[in-house]
C-alpha cells in the first residue's frame, strides 16, 4: 500500500507515513472489534437474533456421532447427496466463479457506501470513490472483519469482480485460547435474489445457536464432539429458517436467496464441523497432514465419486454447480458433519468460501500459502488472525478476486489441551476423494 | 437544452505494481441548439480574409474568396454580432466600415457586408498577428457569449517577424476561436496550425479556389450549431497521481496537456471551447502510485463542465491484479488512438525529413505512417500518403518516395495528419 497523502510506499504493518506522518491504515480494515466478549458485535444491516435453541441432551444422533455408522463420510465411500437428502438430482446453477459483466454503475442501495473514507479519511463522493485518494469506499456489508478473540480472527471481502459481497460470516469465541470459537460461513448464490441478506443473517443464526450451546457442552470429549455434531445441525438449521424467511420478504417465489453453509467449533481439542454445499474447512497443522474437513456438495465431487475423472468432470460447463444449499427452494437443511481431534497440535483452523480456494484448493498447498503468509509477520504464527485472514483476503484479491472471499481463522498451540490429552476420540474426518500426491491419506486416529 | 455523456474505454486492470492507467474518455452531445440562442448570449463571428496582393495572382483566388466569404455571411444566423476583416500588412475592419465595432446580423447588415465583400480588391503583404489583433480588438467590442472567427489566407505571415505572430496568439487564446484555412501552395502549415490549434480550431488546405465556398459553408455552419458556449473538461486524480497527458484523438488529435488550469491541488481544467450535437474523444493518461494486487481505486474522474456545473462524469479505475489474461488485455480504442496519434507525428516528422534532404528518415517515417495508416484503418490517410510515397507493402511499411510530389499534395498530407477515424466496428468486437 502507499500513504494516501504523499504516496510514499507504506508497510502493512505501519501505522503512519515514513516521509510524510500521516496516518495510514490497512486497506479495507473495518474497525476492529472488542476483544474478550464471546460474540462480536455485528456490522451493520442488523438483523433480528434467533432466540437460542435448547440444547437437548436427547437429540437424535448426527454424523458426528461416532456410534452412527452413516456418520463418517469414509474416505473412498462415495457420498450420493441425492440419497441423503432426498433433493434428487437437482442442480443449483452456482456460476459465482464465472466474471460476470461488471456494470458500469454499482448500484447504490446495495453498495452505498457509508461514512469517510476507510483509506484516508476523505470524503466519499456520490459515484462511490474517495475524493481525496480514489480508493473505492466500502460499505460495511463490502468487508468486515471480526476478531472475537485473540486467537480468532475473520475478514469478508466482496472481492473484485462482484458487485456485491453475498458471502455472509459471524464467530464467537472465548479466551483464553481454545477454549471456544464457532466459525460460521455462508456464501449465497449469486443467481438467487438477495442472498447477501439470506447469508449474512443465517450466518449469525447459526454462529447464535452455537454460542448458546456452549455453557452445556459435556466435560467428556466424546459426549462433547456429539453435542457439538448435534448443536451444528440446529445451527444449521436455525440458518436455514433464516434464508426462508428472508424468501419471504424478498417475495420472489421464483428465485428464492439461497446460500452454502459451513460451520466449525473448536473447543478444548475438539475440532467439529458440519456443511451444506462447498464452502470448506481445513485443518493446518504446522507439523502433520493437512486435511479438508469437509467434502463439497458439488456436481465435481458426484461425479468424482461416480468413477469420472476430476480434469474432465472440473472442465464441464457445471463444475461449479452445488448439489446442496439452504433456502426456501431446498429441502436440505441438515449438515453432513465430521470431528477431529486437534489437541495438543500446533496449527491453523481455516473456514472459508470458494472465493479462497477456487486459487488454492488443495491442504497441503492451503497450508503452504498460510504458512507464506505467517512468515511475513515478525510475530509469526502469534500474529493476530484477522490480520492473517485479510492477507488471505488480499491474496485471493491479488490472484483476480473473481469471487466473494471469506476467511475465518483459529489459531491453536502444542499446549491448549493439556488438561484433556488422555481422553479418546474417534476421529472421522472425510478427507478430498483423491488426494492429488497421496499426502492425504485418510488420518483416522489422529494424533 | 444540450444533454452530454461520457464513456470510458479502458482496461482497468494494472499489473502488480503497475502505475500507468490509459483510458479514452468518449464524449457527446445533443441537443446543443445553435449558436447565441440558449439565452447564454450572443454569439459573434468575425470573418478574415487575406487580401494581400497574391490573392490577385490568379485572379481567380480573390474572386473565390469573395464568393466565400458572402456564403459565409449568408450562414450567419441573424442576430449573431459579425465583422469581416480585410488582411494584408495591416488589417481593416472591411465591414461595418469605419466603425470598429460588431453589428447586428439582419437583412439589411447582410446586404451591406456581401456588398463590400464584393469590393474586395489584392494589394500588399501578409501579417496575420495584426489581422489576430483586430479580430480580438472587434470582439471586445460588444459583450457577447461566444466568438468565433474564420481566417483565409494564401501565404506565408511574411510582413511581421514570427514573435509578433506569437504575441498575438497568445493575445486571442482563449478568447476565440479561430478556424483557419490555406488556399494554394504558398502558405506555411505549420503556421496555420499553429494558430488554428491555439485558437481552438481546425487547418485545412483548399486546394482549389473554387472549393473555398463550400468549405466556409461547413464551417460556418458548424459554428452557427455550436449552442454550448463554453465547455471544459475537468480531470480528477487522486493524491499522489498526476495527468501524464491528455489528448483529444478524434475528431483530430489535439494535445491539451500544456492547457491545463488549476480548479484545485487534485483537480485540472481544460478549455474545450464551443460545443454543438458532436462526439469528441479524449486519450487521458495517469500515473497513479503502485499498489499491490487486489487494491481497487480511482484513477481519475473525467468531467464535461459548462460554466461551473459538471454535465458528464467518466471514471477511470485502476484494479490491480496477478491475473495475466486481464492485465496484458489491450482495449481497441486506447491502441487505436495510440496508432492514430503516432500516425500524425510520423507523417508530420517523415515530411519534415523529406524537405531537410534526409531521405532515409522521410522514408522510414512515412512507410511507418502507411503501416499505422493502415492497420488502424484510416484510409484517407493512406490516399494522402499515396500521393507522396509509392507503397510496396502497407503491412510492412515498405515504401519508396516518389519523385516529382507536388507541393501542395505534401501540404495537403501535412495539414490532415492530424485527422483520425473512430474505432472500426471490426476492431470494436
Amino acid at each position: 500500500m502507499s500513504c494516501p497523502n504523499c504516496g510514499a510506499p507504506v508497510a502493512s504493518t505501519d501505522t503512519f507515513c515514513e516521509a510524510c506522518g500521516t496516518t495510514v491504515r490497512r486497506l479495507g480494515a473495518a474497525p476492529t472489534v472488542d476483544l474478550g466478549g464471546s460474540a462480536p458485535p455485528d456490522p451493520p444491516d442488523p438483523v433480528e437474533p434467533v432466540e437460542p435453541v435448547d440444547p437437548d441432551p436427547v437429540a437424535t444422533a448426527t454424523a458426528a456421532d461416532p456410534s452412527n455408522p452413516t456418520a463418517a463420510t469414509a474416505l473412498g465411500a462415495p457420498v450420493d447427496a441425492a440419497a441423503v437428502d432426498g433433493t434428487g438430482p437437482a442442480l443449483l446453477d452456482k456460476t459465482s466463479f464465472l466474471p460476470p459483466p461488471r456494470p458500469p454503475t454499482p448500484d447504490p442501495a446495495v453498495t452505498a457506501p457509508v461514512g469517510p473514507c476507510a483509506e484516508c479519511g476523505g470524503p466519499v463522493g456520490p459515484d462511490g470513490y474517495c475524493t481525496v485518494c480514489g480508493v473505492r469506499a466500502q460499505s460495511e456489508r463490502d468487508h468486515w472483519r471480526e476478531d472475537p478473540a485473540s486467537w480468532v480472527g475473520a475478514v469478508c471481502d466482496r472481492g473484485v469482480r462482484h458487485v456485491r459481497n453475498e458471502d455472509g460470516m459471524a464467530t464467537a469465541a472465548t479466551e483464553p485460547r481454545a477454549s471456544f470459537a464457532a466459525l460460521v460461513v455462508c456464501d449465497g448464490v449469486s443467481t438467487s435474489t438477495r442472498s447477501e441478506v439470506a447469508s449474512l443473517a443465517a450466518a449469525r443464526a447459526a454462529r447464535d445457536v452455537l454460542d448458546a450451546a456452549r455453557p452445556s457442552a459435556p466435560d467428556d470429549p466424546t459426549a462433547r464432539a456429539a453435542h457439538w455434531g448435534r448443536h451444528l445441525t440446529d445451527a444449521c438449521r436455525a440458518a436455514s429458517e433464516e434464508t426462508r424467511r428472508a424468501a419471504e420478504e424478498v417475495g420472489d417465489p421464483g428465485n428464492p436467496p439461497s446460500c452454502t453453509f459451513v460451520a466449525a467449533v473448536v473447543q478444548d481439542g475438539a475440532l467439529v464441523t458440519g456443511w451444506v454445499g462447498d464452502s470448506r474447512a481445513y485443518w493446518l497443522p504446522d507439523d502433520g497432514v493437512a486435511v479438508q474437513l469437509t467434502e463439497d456438495d458439488s456436481w465435481v465431487t458426484e461425479r468424482v465419486a461416480l468413477g469420472v475423472p476430476r480434469a474432465e468432470a472440473e472442465a464441464d460447463g457445471r463444475a461449479h454447480a452445488i448439489t446442496r444449499w439452504l433456502g426456501a427452494d431446498s429441502a436440505v437443511d441438515t449438515p453432513r458433519t465430521s470431528s477431529l481431534r486437534v489437541d495438543g497440535v500446533a496449527g491453523w483452523v481455516l473456514v472459508c468460501s470458494d472465493g479462497l480456494w477456487n486459487y488454492c484448493s488443495p491442504a497441503p498447498d492451503l497450508r503452504a500459502l498460510v504458512s507464506a503468509m505467517v512468515a511475513g509477520h515478525p510475530e509469526g504464527n502469534a500474529v493476530a488472525p484477522g490480520l492473517l485472514a485479510a492477507d488471505l483476503v488480499a491474496w485471493a484479491n491479488g490472484q483476480g478476486g473473481h469471487d466473494n472471499i471469506t476467511v475465518a481463522l483459529a489459531r491453536l498451540e502444542a499446549g491448549d489441551a493439556e488438561r484433556w490429552q488422555d481422553a479418546t476420540l474417534e476421529i472421522t474426518v472425510p478427507v478430498r476423494l483423491d488426494p492429488p500426491d497421496g499426502a492425504q491419506s485418510p488420518t483416522a486416529g489422529g494424533t | 437544452m444540450a444533454e452530454f455523456t461520457a464513456e470510458v474505454f479502458q482496461n482497468e486492470y494494472l499489473p502488480d505494481g503497475g502505475t500507468d492507467v490509459h483510458a479514452i474518455v468518449s464524449v457527446t452531445c445533443r441537443g446543443a441548439g445553435a449558436a447565441g440562442q440558449s439565452g447564454g448570449g450572443d454569439a459573434a463571428e468575425v470573418i478574415i480574409i487575406d487580401t494581400s496582393g497574391s490573392m490577385g495572382q490568379p485572379a481567380d483566388k480573390i474572386r473565390a474568396a469573395r464568393v466565400a466569404g458572402q456564403t459565409a455571411l449568408d450562414r450567419i444566423l441573424d442576430g449573431t454580432m459579425f465583422a469581416v476583416v480585410a488582411g494584408t500588412d495591416q488589417a481593416r475592419v472591411l465591414y461595418p466600415a469605419n466603425t470598429p465595432m460588431l453589428v447586428r446580423m439582419d437583412a439589411n447588415t447582410r446586404m451591406a457586408a456581401k456588398l463590400a465583400v464584393e469590393r474586395l480588391t489584392p494589394g500588399g503583404g501578409t501579417a496575420i498577428g495584426r489581422w489576430i489583433d483586430l479580430a480580438g480588438r472587434l470582439f471586445s467590442s460588444v459583450p457577447v457569449a461566444q466568438r468565433h472567427a474564420i481566417l483565409l489566407t494564401d501565404g506565408r505571415d511574411e510582413s511581421e517577424r514570427p514573435e509578433e505572430l506569437q504575441a498575438a496568439v497568445q493575445r486571442a487564446k482563449g478568447f476565440f476561436q479561430c478556424d483557419c484555412r490555406g488556399v494554394g501552395e504558398n502558405w506555411m502549415v505549420n503556421e496555420l496550425r499553429y494558430v488554428s490549434s491555439e485558437l481552438m480550431g481546425s487547418v485545412g488546405l483548399i486546394a482549389d479556389p473554387g472549393a473555398m465556398a463550400a468549405d466556409f459553408d461547413q464551417i460556418i455552419s458548424t459554428a452557427m450549431s455550436r449552442g454550448v458556449a463554453n465547455a471544459a473538461l475537468r480531470v480528477w486524480t487522486p493524491q499522489g497521481a498526476a495527468v501524464q497527458y491528455l489528448r483529444q484523438v478524434a475528431p483530430a488529435i489535439e494535445d491539451l496537456t500544456a492547457r491545463r488550469m488549476f480548479v484545485s491541488d487534485l483537480i485540472g481544467q481544460y478549455p474545450l471551447g464551443a460545443w454543438g450535437d458532436e462526439t469528441r474523444d479524449y486519450h487521458v493518461t495517469v500515473r497513479v502510485s503502485a499498489k499491490g494486487a487486489g487494491s481497487e481505486q480511482l484513477a481519475a474522474r473525467v468531467q464535461l463542465v459548462v460554466g461551473d456545473t459538471v454535465v458528464a462524469q467518466g471514471l477511470v479505475k485502476a484494479i490491480w491484479s496477478n491475473d495475466d489474461t486481464l492485465t496484458t488485455r489491450i482495449n481497441p480504442q486506447v491502441a487505436h488512438y495510440t496508432g492514430q496519434a503516432e500516425l500524425a507525428d510520423a507523417i508530420q516528422q517523415g515530411l519534415a525529413a523529406k524537405s531537410a534532404g534526409d531521405d532515409v528518415t522521410a522514408t522510414q517515417r512515412l512507410g511507418r505512417a502507411v503501416q499505422l495508416a493502415s492497420q488502424t484503418g484510416n484510409d484517407e490517410a493512406t490516399n494522402r500518403l499515396r500521393k507522396v510515397v509509392d507503397i510496396d507493402d502497407a503491412v510492412t511499411g515498405t515504401v519508396r518516395l516518389k519523385r516529382n510530389v507536388a507541393r501542395i499534395d505534401e501540404m495537403d498530407l501535412d495539414a490532415a495528419s492530424t485527422k483520425t477515424t473512430r474505432v472500426a466496428r471490426t476492431e470494436e468486437a
